[in-house]
């Protein structure tokens, strides 16, 4: 009986991710050396190999982690807080969560993914899911990401530790310090880690020094857990993050400050039936600045009726506090059956505002200029998720979950309601609206080394609120303000995934691709009445359901592994996106394709990495794109471990852009060259 | 069932609760009077009434709300409710040779029935003082005791610190002077707001009746971003030489109104506007 229930556990916890999945069966897990409390050689396997390449250095920012994970690509708006995209979905597409909480940026520019308020260090996992199915967390289209925050562990070898880090990049100066540290006994665990990291503008690969790409960041984490018994646990989390000085090239200003604090206590019962409680804070505040750029404009205005130049200043501070709780129950209810069950609530606060400060040459300044980009609003959204996996045959899973969602915006600033008046539109205080999604998935095992995963799925999603009430917002990308729309309809999309995979001690290949046909597709669309607010916006466009838009995806991950010391590992990456079915949707990546080399013996470890990408030609230039083209960067690693009376020493050193090559990513606003050759100089010592 | 007798006896109280008030509102005049400060006062001896002029700041160049309370000489805690008044403004303005030159400018009579107790009118003062002296006459024509008489206050009209009135000559055959006066926004702010003018014309140096012939455009603009803003609706005529519309204020700071007057379709005015800060 028993075993039954540890192997409907291991299904289920297959289907819960593939990733884990391969884990459990791959014989390939247990070379998987995890003697240290690491970062990336916790990432689900199959993306594992490709980042133990990044073990080397563990002084991976997020982004670059998550440029290697599979269906994930990075909009780029600086060297800092890249903004994921998955399969084509970014933004309010997705579901990004830390441990099941929900946590939202408070830059209405996006400039603060949830992503840039963490830390590889302090993370234990990062749970992906593709499309409609990643809605565990909340009904979504385009997928989620989960990142599980690193935890300390009860009385074993690993509960007390003590490990600091140095690091150092040539390209940027980078100079980073690390550390991890943890104390543990039967009953109390307590662990902290952090991460202080100093970046100066990085050169391209042209030689030339690229400015507004400093930035300086302090990260910190810890968590304390109680374990009354072996059943159940107490853990309280305090997670703080802080960058300031932050450049962001490809856009008209920078952030001075990016703060983000979070507080979560949580409950966990281990039985038969598995519980989960957990209740959490988190606020992050945001604020931008201009005051290092040249804020001098030539303008044919007041008051001289001339070309003048004007200086011009622009406060934009934002604002982002997010209570939530939730409660989750994993019950295997029968031999068959395994049933999980969540509810969860949330409720977000946004605000952000812009005052600008114009003065002209000789005259006195101009009367402050104030607006609400994201007027006061407050978003509650309590939800229910069940699923249940239905144990066929010992070939064949089927999963099923679905979940309802209530969502109700609260408009708290009169000022929003009078600034959309502008528009004629007359502002409800309260709009609440139910949104639902359902997901099926069967999992066929042809062979022990073949399986088969197909997930159908149906979901929508609530607009955000910059799309919601956004006021004037300015992307750089395309040049237009943008506009919200009050009366947003949801955007819902019809998700079909094939997931093949083929294990086996020598190869193991994953091909995923998978289609959304999406309606109401939200997109920016230009509205020729409306006058731009910025003078050098191209006009407005009003964010609006687009009838129909497809996105199509497919990701090849392949692992090779000819002889014990060499594996070789392949990722490869596409996304075709349109609108309408003629029109091309913008901001899409072409065929990447990351392939690396890993030598491993004994302590050393030697590494080289290929990334290439085609040329993107298939673009939108209404939408400010131009073409990318193609590129291909060379990046090689080696580590050495030692020990040193009782202190183990990693030590590691790598060049990245071995050819200094001049490139950028389609997905890089403003086409800004990427960093050029750097050296990479990294040494930990953990006691 | 419940509820509908909940609800009348809710009902039942609110109405029993305003009747009970009504009164009160009807008898004071500080309600009407809230927000103004007194501007003038005298007799209008021959009329047996003593005349306030209220208003919310000092007489300025441009639309003034006055409001006129009138209370029996005799009996100053008794309120008139029921004259005729008029307004009659009077500018002097001394010459280098020759008389004076005297004229007067655009006004709204009160209704001869009180409204709470007082009777709101307008009067537009076309200059400020410095060029010349005004003088605010009010003829009172008493109803209860049927006498007339006029109070004349020595008055200065302040130049505003914004304008918010245009005198121009018109660029058509006839070069009719008009006055343009901004009524509104009042208390602009970011959003839709009501916007209303005046337009009178100057028929001879005494009469300036309101004139409801011509249409007027607006165009907002933020002058120092160079943009203006979206769905404004241009004022339209809605009686006695009033009209309104809508402007909008996409966010705080210095906007421009620019106002083209049209006389069947053809701009009469010339670069009017006038700038609200907020």
């Amino acid at each position: 009986m028993y075993k039954i229930l540890f192997f409907l556990f291991l299904v289920f916890m297959h289907l819960q991710s593939n990733a884990e999945s391969l884990k459990l069966r791959s014989p390939l897990s247990d070379t998987v050396k995890l003697r240290e409390v690491m970062v990336v050689s916790n990432i689900p396997l199959d993306d594992k190999d490709i980042l133990n390449f990044y073990r080397t250095n563990q002084f991976s920012t997020l982004d670059n982690i998550n440029a290697r994970l599979g269906g994930l690509s990075l909009i780029k708006r600086g060297a800092y807080a890249l903004e994921p995209q998955m399969n084509g979905f970014s933004g309010g597409q997705l579901n990004v969560t830390i441990d099941g909480m929900k946590m939202f940026g408070a830059c209405t520019d996006k400039m603060d993914p949830v992503t840039s308020y963490i830390e590889p260090t302090n993370l234990k996992m990062i749970k992906l899911k593709s499309g409609t199915n990643g809605s565990e967390n909340g009904c979504n289209i385009g997928g989620s990401m989960d990142m599980t925050l690193q935890e300390p562990t009860l009385n074993t070898k690993q509960s007390n530790f003590a490990s600091i880090a140095f690091g150092y990049e040539s390209v940027s100066q980078s100079r980073n310090i690390l550390f991890s540290t943890g104390l543990g006994n039967k009953k109390w665990a307590w662990m902290a880690d952090g991460v202080y990291r100093k970046t100066e503008n990085y050169r391209a690969g042209n030689e030339q020094i690229i400015p507004f790409t400093q930035f300086e960041k302090t990260n910190v984490h810890s968590a304390l857990k109680f374990s009354p018994d072996k059943i159940n646990s107490f853990k309280a989390d305090i997670l703080y993050d802080m960058a300031n000085n932050v450049g962001y090239p490809a856009l008209p200003m920078d952030v001075s400050l990016a703060k983000a604090s979070l507080f979560a206590l949580e409950f966990q019962r281990k039985a038969k039936i598995q519980l989960k409680a957990k209740l959490y804070f988190n606020q992050i505040i945001h604020v931008m600045d201009d005051s290092k750029r040249d804020s001098l404009y030539l303008l044919k205005v007041k008051p001289v009726g001339k070309s003048d130049s004007v200086y011009m200043r622009m406060d934009m501070p934002g604002k982002s506090s997010t209570l939530g709780a939730y409660f989750q129950m994993r019950i295997p209810w029968n031999e068959n059956n395994h049933l999980t069950i969540k509810v969860d609530n949330y409720s977000n606060y946004s605000i952000a505002e812009m005052t600008m400060h114009m003065r002209y040459a000789g005259f006195a300044p101009e009367p402050p200029m104030y607006m609400q980009t994201w007027p006061a609003m407050l978003r509650n959204v309590a939800g229910i998720y069940v699923e249940n996996s239905t144990y066929l045959s010992p070939k064949l899973v089927l999963t099923a979950n679905a979940r309802m969602d209530y969502n109700v915006d609260n408009l708290q600033s009169e000022y929003g309601q009078q600034q959309f008046s502008i528009f004629n539109y007359t502002l409800e205080k309260v709009q609440g609206k139910l949104i639902k999604s359902i997901n099926f998935v069967a999992q066929y095992d042809f062979t022990n080394d073949l399986t088969l995963t197909t997930t159908l799925g149906h979901s929508e999603r609530m607009p955000t609120i910059g799309e919601r009430l956004g006021f004037y917002l300015f992307n750089a990308y395309d040049g237009y303000d943008y506009i919200g729309n009050p009366y947003m309809k949801t955007e819902k999309s019809n998700f079909v995934k094939m997931d093949f995979q083929f294990t086996n001690p020598v190869i193991k290949i994953n091909i995923s691709p998978s289609i959304s046909f999406l309606n109401d597709y939200i997109m920016g669309i230009t509205d020729f009445n409306i006058q731009a607010m910025n003078f050098y916006a191209n006009g407005i466009r009003v964010y609006t359901n687009v009838p129909s838009a497809k996105l199509f995806s497919t990701d090849l991950q392949l692992l090779y592994t000819p002889v014990q010391n060499i594996s070789a590992f392949w990722l490869s990456k596409f996304t075709y996106g349109e609108i309408n079915h003629t029109e091309v949707m913008p901001l899409i990546p072409p065929l990447k394709n990351i392939i690396a080399i890993q030598y491993q013996k004994d302590e050393l470890q030697v590494q080289a990495e290929c990334e290439t990408a085609l040329a993107q030609n298939r673009i939108n230039s209404n939408y400010g794109e131009s073409k990318t083209p193609a590129f291909t960067v060379f990046n090689i690693k080696g580590a050495y471990g030692f020990t040193l009376s009782k202190v183990s020493m990693n030590f590691s050193a790598g060049i990245t852009n071995l050819f200094n090559k001049a490139y950028y990513e389609h997905l890089d606003w403003g086409r800004i060259y990427r960093p050029g050759r750097s050296l990479e100089l990294y040494l930990k010592m953990s006691y | 069932m419940k509820t509908n007798i909940l609800n009348i006896t809710i009902a039942l109280l609110i109405s029993v609760m305003f009747f009970s008030c009504k009164d009160d509102v009807e008898t004071t005049k500080v309600n009407s009077l809230e927000g103004l400060i007194k501007l003038e006062e005298g007799y209008a001896i021959g009329a047996a009434a003593k005349v306030e002029v209220w208003g919310k700041k000092n007489f300025f160049m441009g639309y003034n709300n006055l409001t006129v309370v009138l209370l029996d000489s005799i009996n100053p805690t008794d309120t008139l409710k029921d004259a005729h008044i008029y307004f009659q403004p009077l500018m002097t303005m001394p010459q280098t040779t020759g008389m004076p030159m005297k004229h007067a400018c655009p006004v709204e009579n009160p209704n001869e029935m009180a409204m709470n107790g007082v009777f709101p009118g307008a009067v537009a003062f076309v200059m400020p003082s410095m060029g010349g002296a005004w003088n605010l006459g009010i003829y009172v024509h008493n109803h209860k005791n049927d006498k007339s008489a006029t109070v004349n206050f020595e008055v200065t009209v302040d130049n505003p610190p914004t304008t918010v009135m245009s005198v121009f000559t018109s660029q058509s055959p006839d070069s009719a002077k008009l006055v343009l006066s901004l009524l509104q926004p009042q208390a602009p702010k970011v959003g839709m707001n009501d916007i209303e003018f005046t337009i009178h014309r100057k028929a001879s140096m005494m009469e300036w009746p309101a004139d409801s012939t011509y249409t007027i455009e607006i165009t907002p603009e933020m002058p120092s971003m160079g943009h203006g803003s979206p769905n404004n609706v241009n004022p339209v005529h809605v009686g006695n030489g009033h009209y309104k519309g809508k402007v909008n204020f996409t966010m705080t700071g210095e906007w421009k109104i620019n106002v083209a007057v049209k006389k069947d379709g053809t701009t009469v005015s010339k670069n009017v506007y006038f700038n609200i800060t907020f």
